[in-house]
């Protein structure tokens, strides 16, 4: 199961729920907050149609681009063979968008 | 499977004519060895090559508690504390620099999960999530949202701020049910 998660697959489907929510604007103060909501709740809402027994943590920063660097770090202390995590990169000309997202197994 | 160790064990005893107890305990000594190996954490960097493959480990299944909830809940303002040490400790006098903070971040999220485990919650998994930035005109908006069940599971976060940089820190605790 982590191997599924960690594939192609969440990658996809998390740029296409960035793309729907940021895709052609340009970056705007007042409608940040909103932006980080939608994206991080769609996300989560296309991922929990696959069904799949996991609890997901959805992480999502977006930035302004002004030439100022960014870096992002995470560990976990898990069960490496059923739980897995995945980042997702995006920007477009005016700002970038991280989205990290952790899956953890549930037991059945 | 340590019962058929032990079985062998007494048999190869009984045959050489001595029941110590010494062969039962050597047995039962793999156990502990054992779960230590249930603990191990790889690290993984998005820029080199995964290494989750490296070292073939057999599945290990945790057993059924039959209670309802944890004994010990996750320590939400312990967790800040450390947070709040750690991003101080390392990052007070810093200015940011690209090679530097790189490092950084990876230091940092790998030495908070260690304090984090150094407390061992039982059966919690602990995911941390670091980012350090420069500190310039720019606006920035954090946000994480989580499916999980809100009665063991919770998380812990930190900011930090000092005249070049910015740091944000998050820790999540998920109970393993």
């Amino acid at each position: 199961m982590e191997e599924y998660h960690s594939g192609d697959e969440v990658f996809m489907v998390v740029k296409q729920c960035i793309e729907g929510v940021i895709g052609g604007v340009d970056y705007n103060q007042n409608n940040v907050n909103q932006w980080t909501a939608r994206i991080v709740e769609h996300s989560l809402t296309q991922l929990v149609k696959q069904g799949k027994p996991f609890k997901y943590i959805v992480n999502c920063a977006v930035m302004q681009k002004s030439g100022a660097g960014l870096h992002t770090a995470n560990s976990c202390y898990w069960d490496t063979t059923t739980d897995g995590s995945c980042t997702v990169r995006w920007e477009n000309r005016t700002m970038y968008c991280v989205v990290g997202v952790f899956a953890v197994a549930i037991a059945l | 499977m340590s019962d058929l160790a032990k079985e062998k064990a007494a048999r190869l005893l009984k045959k050489r004519g001595s029941l110590s107890s010494l062969g039962s305990h050597d047995v039962r000594t793999k156990e502990p060895a054992w779960k230590a190996k249930d603990s191990i954490s790889t690290v993984s960097y998005i820029d080199e090559p995964g290494h989750h493959d490296d070292i073939p480990r057999p599945a290990m299944q945790m057993e059924n508690t039959y209670q309802l909830g944890p004994t010990k809940r996750f320590p939400v303002l312990t967790v800040q504390d450390i947070l709040k040490d750690v991003l101080a400790s390392y990052l007070q006098e810093e200015k940011y620099e690209p090679e530097l903070c790189r490092q950084m971040t990876k230091t940092i999220s790998e030495v908070v999960k260690a304090r984090v485990k150094d407390m061992m919650i039982p059966r919690y998994k602990v995911i941390v999530v670091i980012s350090i930035g420069q500190l310039t005109d720019q606006n920035m908006r954090m946000g994480s949202r989580c499916l999980w069940d809100a009665a063991s599971d919770t998380f812990s976060s930190h900011t930090f701020k000092n005249s070049s940089l910015f740091a944000v820190a998050n820790v999540y605790g998920v109970y393993f049910e």
